[in-house]
Parts: C-alpha cells; structure tokens; sequence
C-alpha cells in the first residue's frame, strides 16, 4: 500500500558545498540518497517535498556540515495480503520468481492452480494450462503476498496465484 | 494439505519422565509452543547448611510442559497417562498444516511463515527442513530432501518420455573459448591482418562486471568450437542441455546468448560460478541432488569434477587464442592433464599462481573468504595483465620475425616448423589456427552413448515399470571408454615428474579408465610406450628398443585416441621414425648402449645426414650441452660411454695440453709467486731493514722494543721465535733471498742519512743478538722458559730503564729525525717504545702509620661501634618496658575519671530534659544503660 510519509533525515554536505545554493543542494543530496532505498519496512518510492530544513552544524572533525531535513515521501509498505501486479523474471519447476517494482516475489507450484502446469520442454520454460494462461519471464502476473520478510535493506516475499481474479493478467 | 509427522519427545527433557496428563486430545488443532501434556520428573536436589558442609540430597518432583514444536492438528497420541518414559521416543503424530518442503530466503514458499524465527518448543530450526539448493540461477530458494526427489522424479519421467539425457555442458575451452585480449578486435576491424580470417567468425560482448576501473567495460572475444552450432542443435535432439560454467553469472549468460541466442537449446539451465557455492570443484549435486544415473557431463578439466568423474566425457582443451588458456580458471588448481609434449609457446601462466597460493593459504589455515577475495584480486590483476601485454600480438610479432627468418634460410623452415608445433601450421604467417575437430568425435560418442543407454534403457524396461532403477550413464560410459584401448599394455617415459604416482595421476586415470593396463616399468607385455617428444626419458627408451613389438608414440597419440575412442594408426605418431630410415640397417648390429646414443644425438642436434657412427660420437662429445635429463639411469649410461671415448683417443678433449708451451706457463707461475713474496717485503719492509733476519710479520712492535732495550728485545724475540714455531723452518729460505736483495738495495742507497746510519747500528746489534741466540738453540720447551725469563728480567731490570732512556736522549737528534721520516709513513708506536708500566703504589711500609697499625686501630673502632649499639638497644627495650608498665597502672585512674564525666553528663541530661518536659522518661524499651552520646561543640560555632 502506498502511504504519504512524513520523514527526517540528517543529510552531510561537504566543505566545497557551502555557498549560496546550500540548501538547493541538501534536497538533491537527500533526494539522490532516500528515493529507491529500502528502509526494512517500506520502500521510499519518490520524495514530494522537503520542509523544515534545519541550520547546518558544522561537525568538529570532518568539517562536514550537518543538516537535518524533514521531507515527505512517498512509500510503499507491501502487507501480507496485498495483492499487486508484477513481472515474472525466472521460471524453474518449484515455482517462478516475480519481480513487484523492488519487491522480489516468488510463487510456489503450491499456490498455483492445479491446472496450470510446469512445461519443462517449453523454450523458455513455463507454466502454462495448454490453453489460453502462459507464464514465462516477462509475464504479468497479479499476485496476493503471504508472507514477508525483511532484512537490512532488503525485503522478500512469498505470492500466491491460486484464488479469484488473480494470475496472468494477459489473458 | 498438510502431512503426518511423528514427532518425538526431544533429547532436552530430564528422563525417565512420567506423563501427568494429556492436554490435547486428537482432532485438536494445536499451535507452536502450545502446551500439548504435563509430564513430571524427579530429581535431587542438594539441601542443608553449605557453608558448615552438612548437606544432603532430597528427591524433589518437578511437573512440566510439553509444547508443540509445530502447528497442525492433533492425530494421535503415542503415550498415554500415567506412563514412565526412559528415554527420547515417538510422542504424538501431527497433521501438519504445512511441512515447509519449499523455502525462499527464509520463508516457506508454500505458507509464506518466517522459518528463521527460533523457539524454544523445537529442537531444530525450520530452514533446517529444506536444506537442498537445486535450481539453477537461484541460491535462496531451497528445497527438502522428499521434495527434491519428486522433482527429480518428474525430470527423469519427462527425460525418458522424450528419450533424452542430461548433458551439462562448460564453456570456457570446450565449447568456446574467451579472451579479453583488445588485440582480437584491432584484427577483427584490420581484414589485411592474417588473422583475419581466423578472427571473422569471433562473437563479441561487452561486461562490467570487473571492480578494477581498467577491466570495467571490457569487452570479451568469444571463439565459438568449429562446428558448434551443428553439434549443439543435433545433441540437443538427444541430450537437455545445461551450461555450468566457472565464470560469473553475467558472463554465462552473455555467453550463453551468443551460442545459442534463441534460447532453444540451453533455456534457462544456466549455471554460474555464482550459483555453484564452491570456487573450486564443480558438482553434479547442486543439479541433480538425488540421482545423476541420467547425466553426462562434458568439461575439459576432470579435476573439477571430484566426486562425478564416471559421468564425465573429457575433451580435448579448445585453445584458438593460443597462450591464454580458460579465463576463469584463476580459482582452480593447476592442471596437469595437458596432453601436449612441446612445451607451450607463451609463457602465460597466470592460471597457476593463484591456484598454488590457494593451496599454500588452506595449508596455513587461512580463512576462506579472505583466500576468494585474494583470488578475486588475482583474477582481475590476470585479466588486466592480459588487457596491458596483449600477449596475442606479441604471439603475432614472434611469429612474423620467424617467419621473416624461415623465409631467409628456406632450408632450415622445416626444422623450426616442427619444433614449433607438433603438427605444422598449414599457413605459416597466422597465430590463429581454426583447424579443431574435437567436436566430431564428442558428437559420435555422445551418440553412441545415448544409443547404449536407450538400448539398456529398453532391454530393462521389459522387466521393470517405468521410473524404477535406470541404468546408470556413468557405468555405460565406463564400458563403452574401457573397450577403447582394452589389450594394450602402455608405460611413459618423460611424462610425468619421476616421484608421481603414475596410477593416480591425471593421465593414469584416464588411460586406465580407457581399458588399458599402465605399467610403471617396460617389460614384455608391454605394447605401446609413450613418450614426451620434448624431454623423453632414456632408460624406459632404451629398455623399449629391445623389443621390437613395443610401440614407441608420442603423448599426441595418447590424446587423438582420447579424442576419437579408438586406438588410433600408430605410424603418424611414432617416435623417431626418421631415425629408423636413416641409419636403420647400420645400427642392427651394435648393442644397445650405443643405440641410446644415436637416439640422444638424433633427438637433440637434429642431425639426419647419414654418416658413419665413429665421427658422428665425435662431433656429438664436442657439440652437445650439458642436458638436464630428468632420468638417473640415463646419466649412469652416459657415465660409463665417457671412458671408453677416452681411451679410443681420437680427439681427447685435453689432447690440446701436448702443444701446450710448459715453459712460458712456468714463467708465468714464477712471476706469480714472486710477486706474492714481494708484497711481504713491502709490508714490513723499512723496519725489516733493521733486522735482517726478521722476516716475520709480526716484526713491528718487536723492532721498538729492541731499539729501547736490548735485554728486553731478546727476550721478546725468544718468544717470537718459540711462537712462530714450525713457519720460520719454511721461511728460512725466504729470509736467505730477502737478505740478498736488501744487500743490494743498500748498496745503492746514499749514507748521508741519519736514520740510515742508526738503522746500521741497530742491525749490527741485531744480529749480534741473533748470534747469542743461536748460540744456545736448543731449548727444551722454548715457550715456557721464554716467558720466565721475560718476567723476570723486566722485574730485576726497572731500574735499570732510566739507563736506557738516558741512552736514548743521547740520540734524541737522530731520533727525532727518524721518527719524522718513520711517521710520515707509518702509525707506529714512538720511537723508542712506550714508558715503563708504575705499578707501584706510595703506601708508608714504617712509623706510626704503617699497615699493622691501621688494621688494629680500625678493628678497635668497629668493636667499640658494636659494642655502644648493643647497650643502646638494651636500654630502648628497657625504657619501653617502663612505659608500658606505668600505663598499665594508671588506667584505673583515667578510667574512673571519664567515669565520673560521664555520669556528670548524664545528670545534668537528666536535669535539662525534666526542665524541658517536665518529666523523665526512657526512649529503650530495656533497662539497661545506655551510654549518652555527647558531642562537643566548638565555642566559635556557637557564638
């Protein structure tokens, strides 16, 4: 789901930065370094505007200045539950991987409908009913998220495509 | 959905255990770490007084639950109430919800649950139950034991269906070959370069998957097999084929597109190093976890496959850019299976630096992951390496400059040709040859050996039901390898170090492993020998000759019958078959010995001119170097030729010495010894003037001494003498040539000098010295007597030094001079020797103060100190008494007097606190006294 977050963040700027346009530069500093990031929970997808932008502290030391900046981003935190659109990347016989924006989802043949069946002999290889459903890389593919799991920077989910309205969204 | 799973009670419980009560009953669902029935267990426990050591053990009953290690339902109990259990056993039976068999970097990818959470309830985690990584391009999606099965099960239904094989296939050097060399592209773009030709058909690609800023963005030269595309499309209607490769990731895939860009044949089994998990060997279980009765693997390297060698069908290394080997095999040991006898051209050995230090750091018990980055570093260092040498054109500029100077001397272009490459180059100016037919061969046998497998496949069909027992490729490819050289019996020479175990080694391996018997020593049974034509080892070679049904080829025979699976004509490779031309007939007769050394001499000078053997052994002792001949036996042959050369006397190499001129060597040895002597005289030689006779070379410190005394001087040299011991004998000779010459130099020296005139007196007393001493020559035991008397005489003759030094300032003008003269020169002592050593002290021997007296007087003193400090510390013991002892009596005293303040205190604390309250009264609740805390108060605070 995608929220409109407010957040703060301390941004460094170099010495050779300090002039006019400091605070010019501290957005783009924060902008280059927050959007696409992903904190563990949410990921940061784009920062609508920053407010609240303090004095900088020169840091004893480094020389670094120190700003801390308050900005508002946009951030999508994937729930379990959700159900989003995404790429298919990978196909193997225990399931295919699929790629929501960041998020790297994979599906197993356990949460896919009975009758869609893996075709090793296919080139490349897929799953497909023999019909009208083919799932190969660069399918898209609606999928309910059943779990999630984050780590530092990273965060990894388990989909599912067996249930109303979900699965290959090209047929 | 779920499955039954027996769970049992767990090592961790304290047994024997009795079960209270059943919490759950079956049909019930339970959840993790829910309480599923009480047990009780008894134990000791330690009670009492610890610190006195009175304790003792008492029984103590402790009651406890059991809580579900997983979530389901309730099946069955496997215990009931009240019963005693002794040890770990069958518990309960859960209907599982889910067994988690499909995991995804932590989550089970059927019920999307986190399984690194740990609890207490169960004994293992659950990523433990999928333990197996088995898809190609992903590592953290991992499987359980049962699953993988089933999915191995489908593969080898759906294989069998199609009637199809596994096949996995590398990259580098099998199927292709890579190099970053920028000299292929330049070749490439330039159509008048030679290699034009050669390069037109390289496939290109660009990666950066180099950290190092100059590998960044390279671009990789891929050589596709000759006759690839054909061989991968008509084995892929027989085999499924995967790419496993040592290379990175991207780069499989790169090269992956460029053989087979439609993705047909390789789909996505493609296989990296990224993937593998392990930087050294290969292994067929991270594909094909359960069974590989249904793969072949073909590699270049069978050391990479330790543990899948019977599936493996080896194949012959592609090298078309020669000299750069397999570009990813910087983290692999250093291969030994090299099936080429000439040495290889370039001297490009970076694959096997980082492989030794790989092996140096495991030995050193180095962490691994510090070893990969290491090697990472030398990898890309190897890359740039060959990025900034461009070792192709240098290749190129070697072959152009032989070329120039084949073409100068067209005669001598055979030899240099041969010597070169085993087979000769059909166009000479090209470095890049495209003439590799491996892959025929390989598509034969891959075929050959489908066909057996179906054919085994089929005959046990009949017997059994689809999916049970298949044959096993491995063992059908052993049978089909083992029928290739079977009846051949074949030893080396030259191929291996000497110290190597030859059934072990690479190349044993595989003759064995092709059906032929390896001998390690040459005897009858054995049919081929097989040679090293570059360094070939004498003794098996000599011992070979002697049977004329043992075939002697060389290691490229080995290799095409490898290649082809048959055992190859002989003729084209057999060794020293131009010898057996030329000189044939004429060596039936001679024994063997000196067959070894036509060998040697048509091997190593190259000479094919027929000749007549006695020249022929000549010309061969004059030219040959010395030849580093890795054989021992050899060199004993040639030990026992040498003699018999010498004897015969042709041309002995030290017959030259008969003409050689004696009389001017003599000379020469005169002047050199002369010059020697010479140098000794110049040494000592303005003092040596002096004394004559004194040639020593310890002479200097001797001639001063004389000069100041001429008792002491004698002396002096009586011990030199006694010192130089057997020495003067030899110099005696010496001396007698030495006095000649200073004769004559005297002579021609003026006599107006000074210095002149006292050097004569000095040496006339000299002499005459020498002459007292030579008057009483025999000694007994010279050292001994000679150090006695110099000890005395100086010690009776100290006062006679003033004499001396009197003597001495009578000359002092002369003296001076001479020391000028002496000191311009040399840095010697003075002239006249150093003063005499005061040794004696000014102590009054007489009078009141003579020694005696002092010794008493201050042993009197010392006496009288003792005795004081003995009585003062007598009396400071007794004064200490005293005072102790009147303390002890005035302390009744002191004491009654604080008594009685204190009881004034304590009425006047009584009387102000009836005045205050009106009334007495006790804050303890106890009779007894209390003593009234009081303080003091300094007046200046009050005030």
């Amino acid at each position: 789901m995608f929220f409109l977050h407010n957040l703060e963040r301390r941004v460094l700027l170099h010495p050779s930065y300090f002039g006019k346009n400091m605070t010019e530069l501290v957005t783009t500093k924060l902008v280059k370094d927050v959007e696409g990031t992903c904190t563990g929970d949410y990921y940061i997808i784009a920062i609508m505007d920053t407010f609240d932008l303090s004095e900088g502290r020169i840091l004893p030391g480094s020389g670094m200045a120190e700003f801390t900046v308050g900005y508002r981003a946009v951030v999508w935190r994937p729930f379990k539950g959700e159900v989003v659109d995404a790429i298919c990347t990978s196909v193997n016989q225990h399931g295919f991987f699929s790629n929501a924006g960041p998020l790297s989802i994979f599906v197993s043949t356990h949460s896919i409908p009975t009758e869609i069946q893996y075709d090793a002999n296919a080139t490349p290889p897929q799953y497909t009913n023999h019909s009208d459903i083919v799932i190969e890389p660069g399918t898209h593919v609606r999928i309910k998220i059943m779990g999630l799991r984050t780590e530092v920077g990273e965060m990894f989910a388990i989909g599912k495509i067996d249930g109303d309205y979900l699965g290959c969204l090209q047929a | 959905m779920g499955k039954t799973k027996t769970i049992r009670l767990g090592n961790r419980l304290r047994y024997p255990i009795t079960i209270v009560r059943l919490l759950k009953s079956p049909g019930d669902t339970v959840k993790k770490q829910d309480a599923l029935m009480e047990y009780s267990f008894k134990w000791y426990k330690e009670v009492g007084d610890t610190i006195r050591g009175e304790t003792w053990e008492e029984e103590q009953t402790t009651y406890a639950d059991w809580s579900s290690p997983s979530d389901g339902t309730l099946n069955a109990w496997s215990i009931k109430e009240g019963q005693v259990i002794k040890q770990d056993g069958p518990c309960v039976l859960i209907d599982e919800d889910c067994s988690h068999e499909i995991q995804f970097q932590g989550l089970c990818a059927i019920c999307g649950k986190d399984m690194t959470e740990a609890n207490w309830a169960a004994e293992t985690r659950d990523t433990e139950r999928a333990p197996i990584s088995m898809v190609h391009d992903q590592t953290n999606l991992t499987v359980s034991s049962t699953h993988a099965q089933k999915s191995e099960r489908e593969l080898q239904t759906r294989l069998l269906e199609s009637r199809k094989l596994s096949l996995v296939v590398d990259l580098d050097q099998t199927v292709i070959q890579a190099c970053i060399d920028p000299t292929v592209g330049e070749w490439m773009k330039d159509p008048t370069n030679p290699n034009y030709d050669s390069v037109k058909n390289v496939k290109t690609f660009q990666l950066d998957d180099g950290p190092h800023a100059l590998v960044r963005k390279c671009w990789y030269y891929i050589k596709m097999r000759p006759g690839l595309e054909g061989f991968l499309k008509r084995i892929s209607t027989m085999y499924e084929l995967h790419v496993y490769t040592m290379g990175t990731r991207a780069y499989a895939q790169n090269v992956a597109r460029v053989i087979d860009p439609e993705k047909k044949l390789f789909g996505n089994r493609v296989i990296s190093r990224d993937e593998n998990g392990n930087m050294y060997s290969k292994s067929l279980q991270r594909l094909f976890p359960v069974s590989t009765n249904m793969v072949v693997i073909i590699d270049d390297r069978s050391d990479v496959w330790p543990h899948n060698r019977p599936n493996l069908v080896k194949v012959t290394p592609y090298e078309f850019f020669k000299g750069i080997g397999d570009i990813n095999a910087s983290f692999l040991p250093k291969r030994q299976d090299l099936l080429t006898s000439a040495p290889s051209t370039n001297g490009v050995k970076k694959t096997e630096k980082p492989a030794e230090k790989s092996a140096k750091a495991t030995a050193a018990g180095k962490d691994t992951d510090e070893v990969t980055k290491e090697q990472l570093e030398e990898q890309q260092s190897a890359l740039e390496k060959q990025i900034n040498e461009r070792p192709l054109q240098l290749l190129q500029e070697k072959q152009d400059k032989e070329d120039e100077e084949a073409e100068k001397a067209t005669g001598q272009s055979d030899d240099s040709a041969s010597s070169r490459s085993s087979s000769p180059p059909p166009q000479r100016h090209k470095v890049l040859l495209d003439d590799d037919r491996e892959l025929e061969f390989l598509e034969q046998h891959l075929t050959q050996l489908h066909k057996a497998y179906y054919a085994s496949y089929d005959q046990k069909k009949t017997k059994r039901a689809i999916g049970e027992d298949v044959p096993d490729v491995g063992n059908l490819l052993n049978n089909l390898k083992a029928k290739v050289l079977r009846g051949h019996h074949i030893a080396l020479s030259g191929v291996l170090p000497q110290n190597t175990d030859i059934y072990r080694s690479e190349i044993g391996q595989q003759i064995t492993s092709f059906g032929a018997r390896l001998r390690s020593t040459v005897s009858k049974e054995v049919t081929h020998l097989v040679v090293n034509t570059a360094q070939p080892g004498t003794a098996k070679l000599n011992a070979a000759r002697r049977y004329p049904h043992i075939k002697i080829v060389g290691l490229e025979w080995l290799a095409q019958c490898f290649t082809e699976w048959t055992s190859v004509d002989e003729t084209p490779y057999l060794y020293f078959k131009e010898d057996a031309n030329n000189v044939g007939a004429a060596r039936q007769g001679e024994d063997s010995s000196d067959d070894s050394d036509e060998d040697m001499e048509g091997v190593d000078t190259g000479n094919n001119a027929p000749k007549t053997p006695q020249p022929k052994r000549n010309k061969l002792q004059l030219q040959l170097p010395p030849r580093g001949d890795d054989d021992d036996d050899a060199d004993d042959v040639e030990d026992g030729l040498l003699p018999d050369e010498v004897e015969e006397g042709q041309m002995s190499p030290i017959d030259g010495l008969k003409t050689f001129n004696w009389g001017s060597a003599e000379d020469e040895l005169a002047e050199f010894l002369a010059s020697g002597s010479d140098d000794d005289d110049d040494d000592d030689e303005d003092m040596d003037e002096e004394d004559e006779e004194d040639d020593e070379d310890f002479a200097p410190p001797e001639d001063s001494s004389s000069s100041s005394s001429s008792e002491e001087s004698s002396a002096s040299r009586k011990r030199s003498r006694s010192r130089s011991g057997s020495p003067a004998t030899r110099k005696r000779k010496l001396e007698d040539d030495g006095d000649g010459e200073e004769d004559g130099q005297e002579d021609e020296d003026e006599e107006n000098s000074p210095a002149k005139r006292i050097r004569r007196m000095k040496s006339a007393r000299g002499s005459s010295l020498r002459h007292q001493y030579e008057a009483a020559p025999d000694l007994p035991t010279p050292a001994v007597t000679g150090d006695e008397d110099g000890v005395e005489d100086k010690a009776e003759e100290d006062g006679n030094n003033f004499t001396d030094l009197d003597e001495e300032a009578l000359a002092a003008d002369l003296e001076a001079e001479f020391a000028a003269d002496l000191e311009a020169e040399f840095d010697m002592p003075p002239v006249g020797g150093y003063g005499a050593v005061q040794y004696k002290r000014n102590l009054p021997a007489h009078g009141l103060f003579r020694p005696r007296n002092l010794v008493l007087a201050s042993a009197g003193l010392m006496v009288y100190g003792w005795y004081q400090l003995v009585v003062g510390v007598r009396e400071m013991n007794e004064m200490a008494r005293e005072k102790m002892w009147a303390r002890i009596h005035l302390i009744p005293m002191l004491q009654a007097e604080c008594d009685r303040d204190l009881v004034r205190r304590h009425l006047a604390d009584q009387a102000r606190e009836k005045e205050l309250l009106g009334e007495n009264f006790k804050v303890y609740n106890s009779d007894r006294y209390v003593r009234p805390t009081f303080a003091a108060v300094p007046q200046h605070v009050t005030k």
